[in-house]
């Protein structure tokens, strides 16, 4: 390959990171712009030519976006498509009721998300398959043909077909969807068996139902984009992040936008894993915290746990989804804990006189308080800021921190409360990081690990202001900062393989099938999935079974041997390692098969530097407080640091667009790739 | 103590209380915990006062207060000494206060030798003996026809499974390895409550933790009492159950006054020998919900909000029967009707916050044959609001578990779904209209007993401010050809083919009709939400179809309305 760059671009809500990777000097350089939300791809170009880099030389580019995600939170200028949902008869209302479960208990005045496809748009048709694929009703190909005929005179889009059993036997939708096609050839039909073939009627038909709401906004999206690259000489490779981690060639990014929609938090959590390899750390929390939002990947020897299921548009508590709230899709997503604290989290008194943080957010406009746009409610920010954590400039000088407007902010709290300034500072500090480290805790403990036996990784804006403290909380005690740890989800973007996920319902007892029909179902997904990693010298593929007791509703994912025996001894033990308890003489169900195939990508090297063990000389000194309250505290700045600084707290680490705080009784160290290890 | 540290442990309490039900939910056995969520988990003094509870499901809100206070009480009364590393069980409704499915856990926090508090657990068992599959019937008279009655005894002594107890139990019971897997969870998760407690006290000092705890009590009683502070007011409902030809009254006298809450529910009807009785703490655990959801839904729910209501419930009536009296639906339907009357009642003095009347049944559906039971419940309209019209299709008041769905009931039982869908015009009218009811149809593949508990069939959902009542729930067999309705608290025997159709009530709901935004109608008529009839009938809105569309006749419509 001719030498040239490898260009990562994260669209977030606010600003658009770009990481490159210069293949000459084999350095990584990082550019901060501002987003453009109406056109995010204006934004990502204007990155690109900030940071100089020629658009003919740009060997790959992979694309992290927020798109998807904005859509759902009603953003004005996102139009939805004209979509119609077929069903099978009986069942148009299956998308609306959802799980009957509203998802506030105490709010009389709830919402559940409204339906993406409104009744007058669901249709229905006679036929029925039933559990085991068996034709009870065949597909009433007259009255389908009635439907299409509305379909085509009322200018529908996109059609999505979504027949009960569908991922068992196929044939109806296929057949439906060929009589739409014959007579509605302009519009996109979307099967439900096609996007995911997994059985739960509700979840797989919101699952097609948000591909389609999606695919054409999104197909728009990346057409524009690579054609403004085109025009600007780009002939290189694009790729998209996908929410599993992998990425994936333009043709399947359109084919499955919702694979996407969390694709920015994947490519930190892909970073976190990269690092936790080099590093040799099997056991990783990544920890990334924003403006608005604080989430958390979990690391297990070097791969990021996966969950197969998501809501977009979801709200959540104590760090996890609440089921019901938002739009269930059924790919593989990293699994995010997540909690609504990020440093333009509001600080407010109730009515009670009792100091509260969150859930709102004064977000990046306006902002902090300290920003001085007019925000009047103090947030996170403005109590780092108080507390002397954060210094008075940010990113890299762009932004000036009003530390009077702040100081007024939280003092009609500390008036209402009765506690000085510092101390409310410092309580909402305290109070923030309560909240999300039991939140992190609570989720890694619900998959069956046990927070003590971690490493931290902390990146992110505001994620290493917080992190040693957090980390504490959680009994954790190693803490890495990775290098540019403001922009290191975009990194992650260089990082990541190009992934496909394929999954197939199995539902029989594992005393009903042989190995060869298992090998057979392999066979037939691993045709499929090789067809979207084209062009990849080296691939891998890791093949999994869904595996429960019978009566259970929970899975566990196993690896896939090719020996039936071994599954199932290997699905006892992980289950007595997660759920405490194994029954060796119930009988095993297994419910899906699942394939990743994984086309490898040569990775950019994060370079090693000789380590020189030395004691660096501060950049200045300034009062921080902390639990033992305000201490002469040494200010560096990371970019003098070099590997094999060893330092200890209280101190802060100044870098480009983060700031990191070591409180007293912690050493901080540099390590050969530049990453700061802080333990106590 | 300063405030923030109050702060910091309150809130760690609460997350302990949420991690206990990380741990029951992921180390359970059965669906109803692991899907459907029907379980709570709590944190107490040493006097048996609620500090913190992760709940799921309203209905073990305060009964998990109460079952607790009662359980330490029976103890003490019987000389029964708990010590360190001991769980007690209990299921005795007249004692845990919910019913015989639910069953109770509790474990002492012992610190220095000292009880300093309790974690404990309440987890819905699929059966637990009795006369009918999932041990939920209306057809019994007696709490002993309704399952095996445990009360306080000692499930682990001294860290040790009592396996004389756990074999009694499971001996009583229809599915064994559940029941075992199940408290086995619940075990679990009540150890790794005392883990996470004594940890805060070694960071913060027991002293501290308790001083904390206590201040969070007083935090919710200043809390609840600023809310009705400028509140004074008497308010008075009655509400019905139905139970075969007759309508059982619940009467309701809602009293604020002075910072005090005193909700009286003399008048209501005496006990029955009848599974609809509701024991106090399922009374308690409903008034404390209304009361929650229309004064302020982020009053914290503790023991301090107990200190400022006064709840009258005369002995040997529904709504605080007395032993032997059966209880299993007053669990699950008299506790619906409790929030009900509520509602009905403060609607007087907080018209715009309280709904009209939600579906008001669990509608509960259990369907069980040689070596198989399934159980579950369906949502229906919620009532109609101040400003919004009522969800469609949901659960209301004192549940929310999740449906169990269409293609995993047919891969494991005998049973085709044949229509899970909306009920048209099952609203009630209003400004503001109630949401619809669902319709539910299965089919049953092998013979098989349907026991069918649920309400609001013969009075319907109410409105409000001049809104219209919502539909009531019909429900109906199909048995050789013939549709015979069913009563809602049925038991009866059925053969392969026969068909049962479930129609849940719709929302009451808000304001006059005829005050609604005909595009609002319009949109509706063209979801088929509400039927062009219906529009012209209770709305006076005249809508036609035209090319395949609908539209508003503006002429004839304002004369309909009078404009």
């Amino acid at each position: 390959m001719v030498m040239g760059y490898r260009v990562g671009i994260d669209i977030g809500g606010t600003f658009t990171d770009l990481v490159y990777f210069d293949e000459y000097s084999k350095e990584f350089h990082v550019v901060k712009v501002p987003t453009t939300p109406k056109s995010p791809d204006v934004g990502a170009i204007n990155a690109i030519e900030t940071a100089k880099i020629e658009f003919d030389k740009i060997n790959i580019l992979i694309h992290a976006t927020t798109l998807g995600t904005n859509m759902f939170l009603g953003q004005e200028h996102l139009n939805p498509p004209k979509i119609a949902l077929i069903t099978t008869k009986g069942f148009k209302d299956v998308i609306e009721i959802g799980r009957q479960r509203r998802p506030k208990l105490y709010d009389l005045f709830f919402e559940k998300p409204k339906p993406l496809i409104k009744r007058r748009d669901r249709y229905e048709v006679e036929e029925r398959i039933d559990a085991n694929g068996n034709i009870i009703t065949p597909l009433n190909e007259e009255e389908l043909q009635k439907i299409a005929e509305i379909i085509k005179k009322k200018d529908y889009e996109v059609v999505v077909i979504s027949f009960l059993h569908s991922y068992k036997n196929p044939i109806h939708e296929k057949k439906a969807r060929e009589i739409i096609k014959n007579l509605c050839s302009n519009v996109d039909v979307i099967t439900s068996y096609e996007i995911n073939p997994e059985y739960k009627e509700y979840e797989r038909t919101s699952t097609t139902v948000i591909n389609a709401y999606l695919k054409p906004l999104v197909s728009n999206y990346l057409k524009n984009f690579i054609d403004s690259l085109k025009n600007k000489g780009f002939n290189g490779k694009f790729y998209v992040m996908q929410s599993s981690g992998g990425i994936s060639n333009i043709k399947y990014a359109t084919e499955r936008p919702a694979a996407f929609i969390e694709s920015g938090p994947a490519a930190g959590a892909i970073a976190v894993a990269y690092f936790s390899k080099i590093l040799n750390d099997n056991k990783v929390i990544g920890f990334d915290m924003g403006g608005t939002t604080a989430k958390a990947s979990t690391i297990i020897n070097n791969s990021p746990l996966v969950t197969n299921e998501y809501e977009v548009g979801g709200e959540v508590h104590a760090g996890r989804l609440i089921k019901g709230s938002g739009y269930p899709v059924r790919f593989p997503f990293i699994d995010l804990a997540e909690v609504s604290a990020g440093g333009g989290t509001i600080a407010w008194v109730d009515e009670g006189n009792a100091l509260r943080v969150g859930p709102i957010s004064a977000g990046a406009d306006p902002g902090p308080v300290c920003y001085g746009k007019g925000n009047d409610k103090p947030t996170i920010t403005d109590a780092n800021l108080i507390l002397g954590r954060l210094g008075e400039k940010l990113s890299g000088g762009l932004l000036k921190l009003r530390k009077d407007l702040a100081e007024k902010a939280i003092s009609k709290l500390a008036e209402k409360i009765g506690e000085s300034v510092e101390e409310i500072a410092y309580g909402i500090i305290r109070l923030a990081n309560t909240t999300m480290a039991k939140a992190l805790r609570i989720v890694t403990v619900e998959r069956g690990y046990d927070p003590r036996d971690f490493v931290m990784y902390v990146f992110g804006g505001a994620g290493p202001l917080h992190g040693v403290e957090l980390a504490e909380e959680m009994e954790i005690s190693s803490i890495l900062i990775p290098p540019s740890c403001g922009v290191f989800s975009a990194l992650g973007l260089l990082l990541a393989d190009c992934r496909v996920d394929k999954a197939k319902s199995i539902l029989k007892d594992i005393d009903e099938v042989d190995e060869e029909e298992i090998e057979n179902i392999f066979i037939e997904l691993i045709e499929e999935g090789l067809k979207e990693v084209e062009g990849f010298e080296e691939i891998k593929i890791v093949k999994q079974i869904d595996v429960r007791y019978k009566g259970q509703s929970y899975e566990l994912t196993i690896p896939w041997t090719g020996d039936l025996k071994e599954l199932a001894d290997n699905f006892h033990k992980k289950h007595e390692t997660v759920y405490k308890f194994s029954s060796l003489e119930e009988d095993i169900e297994l419910v899906n098969a699942r394939v990743t195939i994984i086309g490898l990508l040569t990775k950019p090297e994060i370079k090693c530097y000789e380590v020189k063990e030395y004691k660096p000389k501060p950049e200045s000194y300034r009062k921080v407080y902390f639990s033992s309250g305000w201490e002469e505290t040494a200010i560096y700045n990371r970019d003098k640091l070099k590997p094999g600084a060893i330092f200890e707290g209280p101190a802060v680490v100044e870098e480009y667009d983060s700031t990191i705080v070591i409180p007293p009784d912690y050493t901080a160290f540099v390590d050969k790739y530049g990453c700061l290890r802080i333990e106590r | 103590m300063d405030k923030i540290t109050v702060e910091v442990i309150k809130s760690s309490t609460s997350y302990i209380a949420e991690e206990m039900g990380i741990i029951l939910r992921n180390t359970a056995y059965s669906p109803n915990i692991k899907d459907r969520l029907d379980f709570s988990c709590a944190i107490l003094s040493s006097n048996g006062e609620l500090i913190a509870q992760a709940e799921h499901i309203p209905v073990h809100l305060g009964s998990m207060a109460i079952g607790v206070k009662n359980t330490v009480d029976y103890l003490k009364k019987e000389s029964i000494e708990i010590e360190k590393d001991d769980v007690i069980i209990v299921n005795d409704p007249y004692i845990a206060g919910t019913h015989l499915n639910d069953i109770t856990l509790l474990k002492p926090i012992f610190y220095n030798d000292e009880i300093i508090g309790y974690v404990a657990n309440k987890a819905h068992h699929v059966d637990v003996g009795g006369y009918a599959p999932g041990s939920i019937s209306s057809n019994v008279k007696e709490l002993y026809h309704e399952g095996l009655i445990i009360p306080p005894s000692k499930l682990v002594i001294n860290g040790k499974l009592n396996k004389e107890l756990l074999n009694l139990i499971t001996s009583n019971v229809r599915v064994p390895k559940s029941t075992i897997g199940d408290l086995k969870a619940q075990i679990a998760s009540l150890n790794i409550g005392v883990e996470r407690i004594l940890k805060l006290i070694e960071k913060y000092g027991d002293r501290e933790v308790t001083e904390a705890w206590n201040k969070s009590l007083d935090y919710s009683e200043e809390y609840l009492k600023s809310k009705i502070r400028d509140i004074n007011c008497i308010c008075e409902a009655v509400d019905y159950l139905e139970y075969k030809d007759k309508l059982i009254n619940i009467n309701m006298k809602i009293e604020i006054k002075n910072g005090k809450i005193k909700v009286d529910f003399t008048g209501t009807h005496r006990q029955l020998d009848a599974p609809l009785n509701a024991v106090y703490g399922v009374t308690v655990a409903s008034t404390s919900f209304a009361l929650k959801a229309v004064i302020d839904p982020d009053l914290p729910m503790n023991h301090g909000i107990f200190r400022v209501l006064n709840i009258i419930a005369p002995e040997e009536t529904i709504v605080n029967p007395k032993k032997p009296a059966p209880v299993s639906v007053g669990n699950v339907e008299t506790s619906q009707r409790i929030v009900d009357v509520i509602f009905k009642a403060l609607y007087h003095e907080f018209p715009d916050r309280v709904p009209a009347a939600s579906n008001g049944s669990m509608n509960n559906v259990i369907i069980g044959g040689r070596g198989w039971a399934f159980y579950e419940t369906i949502g229906g309209g919620f009532g109609g609001r101040n400003g919004k019209d009522g969800v469609d299709g949901v659960h209301a008041n004192m549940t929310n578990t999740l449906n169990t769905p269409i293609e995993v009931i047919e891969n494991e039982y005998p049973i085709m779904i044949l229509e899970y869908s909306l009920r048209e015009d099952s609203g009630g009218a209003g400004k503001y209209r109630g949401g619809l009811g669902i319709r539910r149809v299965y089919k049953m593949l092998s013979d098989c007993m349907l026991s069918i508990i649920a309400d609001r069939i013969k009075i319907s959902p109410w409105g409000v401010n001049n809104g219209y009542s919502g539909a009531c729930g019909e429900h109906y067999v199909i048995k050789d050809g013939k549709k015979i309705p069913l009563s809602g608290k049925d038991t009866l025997y059925l053969s392969c083919g026969d068909i049962v159709e479930i129609n849940t009530p719709g929302g009451g709901g808000y304001g006059s009709p005829y005050e609604r935004d005909i595009n609002l109608i319009l949109e509706d008529v063209k979801d088929e939400k509400i039927s062009i009839k219906s529009a012209y009938r209770d709305y006076k809105v005249k809508i036609i179809k035209k090319d395949d569309d609908f539209v508003v006749d503006m002429e004839e419509t304002k004369k309909l309305r009078g404009l």
